[in-house]
């Protein structure tokens, strides 16, 4: 198969299985003698066991708790501070104590009904004035571009969003002699693997982790399943029999990560018609465990001038700590959060100083070669102006603006948005030092490496990559799940860094096999090469922060309802540079569903805690679109190769997400008359928004 | 273990509830969801349980002069599909759930859970509608209004059966029912809206309006409605002021995690006024 | 404990079990069709659906008392027909397949769709696919599959 232009897209890999039912996922697994496991909770947010009491437990029933942990009681994310079972403390409700092991699930429900525990309860935390991480860094003369003038402020608000991927977590895990073999819905095979390791405190050849088909995670599978990994995989090396802990949907939304809620204070000092300085004040809610938080704040920060140019900044952020389900990674990661405020915030300063908003922001669209906010150089075109246009004519944006400013209920809103691809700085050099193999055995040729395809599509994308380099057919490459005992740390599957960079050295790898392609069988092995140009501090916030940027434009038109204020999302319109579309179908579907996910962020999807308690609490409750809320959606991609990129590809799975939410607000806002300063903009607050007018 | 009958005759289904105590589940919906424990476990069931969506006797829609008989355990989806069924009600099973539950769901089942939610209740309450309860030696008819006494409460024995719900056939101007979901389909309502009117020569000949999910039951007042019976469209609404105070004490929504009285409450009024203002 | 009579996948069946028995874990458990999945255990979400007597239903909320007599099919069985080839060729074409775990529900609300109504509009495939949640695709390509299937599959609905 020799294909001319690699976007051209090609049939999925995996359809046949996926559509068939025959793929299997963690819960299609079935183990002689497997054992189930239920988690014991804690009932308070915040305190201490004082005694905890077992029922007693018959013939081949387990309790497994910290007591049992033979390595180091604490999951591997960053921050000493996630045990892997409490060993007394509680800081969140639901915080797993222990696990109760056996064959039977009515007896399993019944013991952990009767298991008794006696607490010392605390006063929880819920408010945010426990900062663990505080950042600052600051550009040009930073707050001294503030001094004697006069500033305009807004403040902004987002809340949780919960990824709700339709298949939840879970392991199945089984004992092999001295190895444990974890199989898992995960995105980073690595990441559980070295937590393992840490948690049973035995070699790396004694622990194995094998993804299964993942359905959907979204960043929710990221960090998250590192902690049932360790509890599972202690739990089997107490026992010594294959054990399955899959989460239901409940359990599932009440403890797992979420995207960190934020709040944003913004203060923008004006001259000649332009932001000449910007100040952040920028909150986000760790929830009881740092994990990730300190690099989503740090994403945010990055994204603190949006896809403009600003001189002069003094950005600050904090991590609160709250006794509150943790909270982590989630496509966007930190750039939703702060590209709502600050398109939000452009917004409002234009409509304050008397300005057409967009013009405002085209005013200050940052170019190739601009200083970024940290002073990175944009150093690759951006072709903002030329996808701002062709969002326009496709749209009639602004007509219908106009139009629309006359009309009650009706409205149309653009973002502008860009995201950093790949992991800041220099992690990949410094923290990740990814790995790829390419085996070539006959006439196959082997993709080894730890990259998930969670939907994806990266079983197809790299398949392509490889048979297109190597000219051959696509039925020659495989490309199976991850296996650790087979695949060497390629990195997680994460920050929009897949093709980037893994595809950017599998490509390198293709080369290599294609020139020794006479031989039988052979390896090759390479590893990430940092381009010379990123250097990048990451305590003071100054150089290249990512090395590449993938740059998009949302326009979406509502209408409200003028009884009952509900949200109807006509159509959108969307423009996206991701350098180069490996596969131009898989693209597509990448930006209908972040976008999906982004509008959905902005106006329809509610979570909120109460005394620490998740309220939405399963499918019922927590309100993701339906086929029938779906707008039609139309996206155009412009090229723009990126010369490190695997045929010019940059990053592609979070971009889609991160413009919806501010689109949708501005629509509304025009719609309504009145300013949105927080999301979700439901029809409650929209009551709110317009009776308090 | 619970005790499971299955009968696949009303006869035999009678029988049953009259020697035992059991709980009685239709299409399983609200049922499963409401009792379940684990994956891989059986439904969470602490009494026995009469299972009745197998009687074919159920699933009848017929009618006659007066009235249209819709058999109890017939699946929503084919109530929405039949013609005979007022289009008030058909318009308003559209809008629940989904097409799987619709294939499973039925009235016995809305009736029998009386969710302060439910959606079919509401032209349902609007329309006069009745049940038919039977016990193996009893048959009788109850306005669906006195039957539902409160939160998940019927008045319905521990022998008793719901067996039909009959509608009453009236003729009418307009009919509207509003569902305000947090989307568009597969949604509980955080409040819903039914009306009908008749007018004749300007003057209104009938007026009903219910609300759902506002307070414990349906609201509908009938003798609110019968004041404004016989006035001209013109005067009625000039007292849409009035007439959305008197619902003022009616309309008690509850805060939870759909969302809040003030929009319920507000909502509700507002749906209200359009309907009136837009009679004609 | 009742002994159930039922027709899966083109088979007649008869077990004894205990009729208060969710149809979801009768299948997955005691006829290892894994291919109807738990997405949400509430009714919500679709990935358990399968066809009863050529209609959808979502298989967690289906005890499995009433499942005597009826006629049940799973995508495995689905799978071996015609109209399927048609609608598996049409996501292909569409791109609507990622994650692939709301996707045997998807081509079962297809099928039951479009068996009682072979040329939908827009509107009437929303409504049909309006109880499969699906969190990847944002709906539109599937939406696309089905509109092309029911082109493609002319004769077959």
């Amino acid at each position: 198969m020799f294909l001319k232009d690699i976007s051209i897209s090609i049939n999925k890999v995996d359809n046949e299985d996926k559509c068939s039912g025959k793929a299997k996922y963690v819960a299609d697994y079935k183990l002689d003698g497997m054992l189930y496991a239920f988690t014991v909770r804690s009932s308070i947010s915040k305190g201490n066991i004082l005694t905890i009491e077992y029922p007693e437990l018959p013939e081949g029933y387990f309790v497994v708790d910290h007591k049992d942990v033979t390595g180091k009681n604490i999951v591997k994310v960053i921050f000493d501070d996630m045990p892997v079972f409490t060993t007394g403390e509680i800081t969140y409700l639901y915080e797993p104590i222990s696990l109760i092991i056996g064959p039977e699930k009515e007896v399993l429900t019944d013991l952990v009904k009767r298991v008794k525990i006696s607490y010392q309860e605390e006063e929880p935390l819920f408010d945010w004035t426990d900062s663990v991480i505080r950042y600052h860094f600051d550009k040009g003369e930073g707050l001294k571009a503030f001094e004697n003038e006069e500033k305009i402020i807004f403040d902004y608000e987002t809340s949780y969003q919960e990824q709700a991927y339709i298949e939840t977590q879970g392991f199945i895990g089984y004992p092999e002699k001295d190895k444990v073999t974890l199989l898992g819905s995960i995105q980073c095979p690595y990441y559980v693997k070295n937590a393992v390791i840490q948690a049973l405190g035995v070699d790396e050849d004694k622990v194995r982790i094998i993804q299964t088909t993942v359905g959907g995670a979204f960043g929710g599978k990221e960090e998250f399943p590192s902690l049932i990994g360790c509890q599972l995989a202690v739990a089997i090396k107490k026992i010594n029999k294959p054990i399955q802990l899959i989460y239901e949907r409940e359990e599932d939304m009440l403890v797992t990560t979420k995207r960190h809620p934020s709040r944003v204070h913004f203060e923008a000092v004006i001259k000649n018609n332009k932001i000449y300085g910007l100040k952040a004040v920028v909150g986000i809610d760790g929830g009881a465990n740092i994990g990730l938080s300190g690099v989503v704040l740090s994403r945010a920060l990055i994204a603190c001038t949006g896809a403009y140019s600003i001189e002069n900044l003094d950005i600050s952020g904090d991590v609160f700590k709250t006794n509150t389900v943790p909270n982590g990674a989630f496509r966007g990661f930190g750039a939703p959060q702060m590209f709502f405020a600050i398109e939000m915030f452009f917004e409002h300063v234009a409509k304050t100083l008397g300005l057409d908003p967009l013009e405002f922001k085209l005013s200050h669209l940052a170019k190739q070669n601009d200083y970024t906010s940290t002073m990175g150089i944009f150093r690759d075109p951006v072709l903002m102006p030329e996808m701002v246009d062709k969002v326009i004519k496709e749209s009639g944006y602004l007509a219908k603006r106009a139009q629309y400013e006359k009309e009650e209920f009706k409205g149309i809103g653009m973002s502008l948005f860009f995201h950093g691809c790949g992991f800041t700085g220099s992690g990949e050099q410094n923290h990740i030092k990814a790995k790829v193999k390419l085996k070539k055995d006959k006439d196959k040729v082997y993709i080894l490496i730890a990259a998930v395809d969670m939907g994806q599509g990266v079983k197809t994308s790299f398949r392509k990559l490889v048979a297109h380099i190597l000219d051959i057919d696509i039925e020659r490459v495989i490309f199976d799940n991850p296996d650790t005992d087979f695949v060497p740390d390629s990195g997680p599957t994460v920050a929009s860094r897949t093709m980037m960079i893994v595809g950017g050295i599998v490509a390198r790898a293709a080369k290599e096999v294609k020139e020794r392609f006479n031989e039988e069988s052979f390896v090759v092995q390479k590893q990430y090469e940092q381009p010379d140009y990123i250097k990048y501090d990451e305590a003071t916030f100054k150089g290249d922060a990512y090395p590449a940027y993938s740059w998009g434009v949302n326009v979406v038109e509502v209408e409200v309802d003028k009884d009952t204020y509900q949200v109807n999302v006509k159509k959108t319109w969307s423009v996206y540079d991701i350098g180069k579309a490996i596969d131009e179908r898989i693209v597509m579907g990448q930006a209908d569903g972040g976008l999906a996910q982004g509008l959905a962020y902005g106006y329809l999807e509610v979570m909120k805690h109460k005394q620490g308690k998740i309220m939405q609490k399963n499918m019922t409750d927590y309100i993701i679109p339906t086929a029938m809320d779906m707008c039609p959606m139309e996206t155009y991609l412009f090229d723009n190769p990126y010369a490190y990129g695997p045929y010019g590809a940059k990053g592609v799975g979070e971009l889609s997400l991160i413009g919806g939410a501010p689109a949708v607000a501005m629509a509304i806002e025009q719609a309504i008359k009145r300013k949105v300063f927080k999301i979700p903009v439901t029809p409650e607050y929209i009551m709110e928004l317009i009776d308090n007018g | 273990m619970v005790k499971s009958y299955i009968p696949l005759t009303l006869d035999e289904c009678l029988k049953i509830l009259n020697q035992n105590e059991v709980k009685i589940v239709a299409g399983g919906t609200d049922m499963l969801i409401q009792n379940r424990s684990h994956t891989s476990m059986p439904i969470g069931f602490k009494t026995d349980v009469l299972y009745i969506s197998n009687i074919e006797e159920l699933k009848k829609i017929y009618e006659d002069e007066e009235f249209v008989y819709i058999g109890s355990c017939c699946s929503l989806e084919d109530i929405m599909e039949n013609e005979l069924v007022p289009v008030l009600l058909r318009d308003t099973i559209l809008e629940m759930g989904s097409p799987a539950i619709r294939h499973t769901a039925t009235l016995a089942g809305n009736i029998g859970n009386a969710s302060p939610a439910g959606d079919s209740l509401v032209p349902m309450y609007l329309l006069d509608t009745l049940v038919e309860v039977r016990s193996i030696n009893n048959v009788r008819k109850v306005a669906l209004k006195d039957f539902i006494t409160g939160v998940r409460r019927i008045d319905l024995n521990m022998d008793e059966l719901i067996t039909k719900v009959i509608i009453p056939k009236i003729s009418y101007s307009n009919g509207y029912f509003k569902k305000v979901g947090p989307r568009l389909s597969d949604a509980i309502s955080k409040l819903s809206f039914a009306g009908l009117y008749s007018v004749s020569n300007g003057v209104l000949k009938d007026i009903r309006f219910a609300f759902g999910a506002v307070n414990v039951t349906v609201v509908r007042r009938r003798e609110l409605e019968e004041k404004l019976i016989g006035k001209k469209i013109s005067e009625v609404k000039e007292m849409i002021e009035e007439i959305l105070k008197w619902f003022e004490e009616d309309i008690k929504p509850i805060d939870d995690q759909r969302s809040n009285k003030e929009y319920r409450k507000k909502i509700s009024l507002k749906l209200l006024r359009s309907f009136i203002e837009n009679i004609e | 404990m009742a002994k159930i009579k039922f027709k899966l996948n083109g088979e007649f069946q008869e077990i004894y079990t205990n009729p208060s028995r969710r149809l979801l874990d009768v299948l997955r458990d005691d006829f290892n069709l894994t291919g109807p999945k738990e997405g949400c255990g509430e009714g919500e979400c679709g990935a358990c659906a399968v066809l009863m007597n050529g209609e959808i239903v979502n298989s967690c909320s289906v005890p499995f008392a009433n499942v005597i007599n009826k006629e049940i099919i799973t995508i495995e069985g689905f799978s071996k027909t015609k109209r399927y080839e048609v609608i598996k060729d049409a996501f292909a074409e569409a791109g609507g397949v990622q994650c692939g775990f709301c996707t045997p529900g998807m081509i079962i609300a297809t099928e039951s769709l479009l068996n009682k109504n072979p040329n939908p509009t827009d509107f009437e495939i929303k409504i049909g696919l309006s109880g499969n949640l699906c969190r990847c695709t944002g709906y539109n390509l599937i939406i696309e599959a089905v509109k092309i299937a029911a082109k493609e599959g002319e004769g077959l609905w």
